[in-house]
């Protein structure tokens, strides 16, 4: 037991949280030793201060390590929030994305042997990303989406900011396989804009279709006219700087829709069929 | 104002008739939807959950309807849901999954959110598996993280679907007491194919059979159904619906009993196989 004790205006500003750190520790040594300056310091403290530390304490214990992709939505500025939803978004899994590498780097590697393999990449480009929206809706592959269902949360809402971490994750691994490309420059690039097209057609689609069945009747139309197209060598007719036009007004055009129809789009959400 | 109402509900997918003309109410306290697998206790519960819209009937919950966006969402406010198969994302831990669905439920101010989270879980005894993945969770922790996200909010009306299926007798146990804790100043309907969980928690039972409803009424009114239609013999009677060895070695027959036989006290488990093995039969109590 100690003969010193804390001075009182040291108590009241250590309770207030007015003193520095050397002070706080000196302080926070000797309370840990005198039960009378802890009695002294339990009159002093502000109860609702101690109970915000006494939360701020429980959360950091209690609240697990985020995951890597959480971490680094966060350095990015996303709020917790929208972090989790895209973190438990399941084409952003390990998986999915080395799948979608490791075909568009095969055939970009391939392309160097055959140049004909050029538009078979420009072909398939744009359906990663593609895949990766319907395979996050798909009722089967989403495995909360029953629990989801019966939430306030906006159904359109979700499907946005899941289709824009989709996009946001495959384009990057797209980008990197189309800088592999033999050929000209803009090759690397040009299945963007159709990319960004496909998406929002499917998106739009979804007013009146489900996820799934929107993405895949935009992915078939897609194989028919492009497919054609390019084994007949006309890949400029579909990726050149004209079409790239086409491509952003469609962009624009499907964007619009998707306003204009965000209501019943989101009704449809939010139900099961 | 009645928490659940559903008239003449009718769903069908493709050539199968989930729901028939199925009239339906729950109010406060823990209501149970009794049937065999495949008789549309399930479709029901969705309905009432807001994730299934009925093909045909009426729907009100909580004084809304669920048809219009606005009112469904006001309803899903104060809902708690625990699908039959419950799907979890599987590499979060139990407080990430639980804090996941709270950001669903609206929960924006993360201090808030995050007691919450600690509420329910602490509710549902998972405090020592909190920061553990759940894929690391035995079936019964899942069912505990399932019906954890469901009490979040505190939601007026509680929808669980099979809650105790898969869970051994002491979870099952364990699971009745935290649902009947739940259905005290709430609305909780359940549905199981455990006539004994049913017994144990329910005010009111709905028997569902091949889509309509059978009988509605207190576990007591059900089990009347079957007195006289309970009776031990050396053997298994003819006339029996369902017969089985007990332990002592003699037969409990349920049916229509022969001249002479001693009826015994039923249950409800012979009244609700009365009532299922023998679908034209339809009894409405009070």
């Amino acid at each position: 037991m100690t003969e010193w004790h804390l001075d009182p205006e040291v108590v009241r500003h250590y309770a207030a949280g007015e003193v520095g750190p050397a002070v706080a520790a000196s302080a926070e040594a000797h309370l840990m030793a005198c039960a009378a300056c802890r009695g002294q310091l339990a009159s002093t403290v502000d109860v609702q201060r101690a109970a915000a530390i006494w939360r701020a304490v429980a959360d950091r214990v209690d609240m697990p390590r985020r995951g890597v992709l959480e971490r680094l939505l966060a350095r990015l500025g996303v709020n917790d929030a929208t972090a989790r939803l895209v973190a438990a978004t399941p084409t952003l899994r390990g998986p999915w994305l080395l799948a979608i590498a490791g075909v568009l780097a095969f055939v970009a590697v391939a392309a160097h042997a055959d140049e004909r393999l050029l538009g078979v990449f420009l072909v398939i480009a744009p359906l990663g990303p593609l895949g990766g929206v319907a395979v996050a809706f798909a009722s089967g592959l989403d495995p909360t989406r029953e629990i989801g269902l019966a939430t306030p949360y906006s159904g359109l809402r979700l499907l946005l900011i899941r289709t824009a971490a989709v996009l946001v994750t495959t384009v990057p691994i797209a980008v990197a396989a189309g800088l592999a490309l033999p050929g000209p420059a803009w090759l690397a690039a040009a299945w963007l804009l159709p990319a960004v097209c496909l998406t929002s057609v499917a998106l739009a689609l979804t007013a009146r279709l489900r996820p799934v069945v929107a993405v895949g009747a935009v992915a078939a139309a897609w194989l028919v006219v492009t497919v054609t197209t390019v084994l007949n060598g006309h890949t400029r007719a579909l990726f050149g700087a004209g079409a790239q036009l086409v491509w952003l007004a469609l962009v624009a055009a499907a964007g619009l829709w998707l306003v204009g129809r965000r209501n019943p789009l989101t009704i449809r959400l939010g139900r099961s069929s | 104002m009645t928490a659940v109402r559903v008239i003449g509900a009718t769903k069908s997918f493709g050539r199968t008739r989930a729901l028939d003309d199925v009239d339906f109410e729950a109010d406060r306290g823990v209501s149970g939807l009794l049937g065999p697998n495949g008789a549309g206790k399930t479709t029901l519960l969705r309905t009432v959950a807001t994730v299934l819209a009925p093909d045909r009937g009426t729907v009100s919950l909580l004084g809304r309807n669920p048809d219009r966006p606005d009112e469904r969402t006001q309803i899903r406010r104060r809902l708690g849901y625990l699908p039959q198969e419950a799907g979890f994302h599987r590499g979060f831990t139990v407080f990430a999954f639980v804090d996941y669905v709270a950001i669903l439920k609206e929960m924006t101010d993360r201090r808030a959110r995050h007691d919450e989270v600690r509420r329910v879980i602490a509710l549902t005894g998972l405090e020592s598996v909190s920061g553990k993945r759940i894929r690391a969770l035995s079936g019964g922790m899942r069912r505990r993280v399932g019906l954890a996200q469901a009490l979040l909010g505190d939601p007026e009306l509680l929808v669980l679907d099979e809650p105790t299926a898969g869970l051994d007798p002491e979870q099952r146990l364990r699971f009745r007491e935290m649902i009947s804790e739940a259905g005290e100043g709430r609305t909780v309907v359940l549905s199981s194919h455990q006539t004994e969980d049913v017994a144990a928690l329910c005010t009111r039972i709905a028997v569902i059979h091949q889509g309509r409803v059978r009988f509605v009424g207190t576990p007591g009114a059900l089990t009347a159904q079957a007195e006289g239609r309970v009776w031990m013999d050396a053997q298994r009677a003819p006339t029996a619906l369902a017969a089985w060895r007990t332990g002592d070695g003699a037969y409990r027959n349920v049916g229509d009993p022969p001249p002479g036989a001693e009826p015994v006290a039923p249950t409800l488990e012979d009244a609700y196989l009365l009532l299922v093995g023998r679908p034209e039969l339809e009894v409405v109590a009070s």
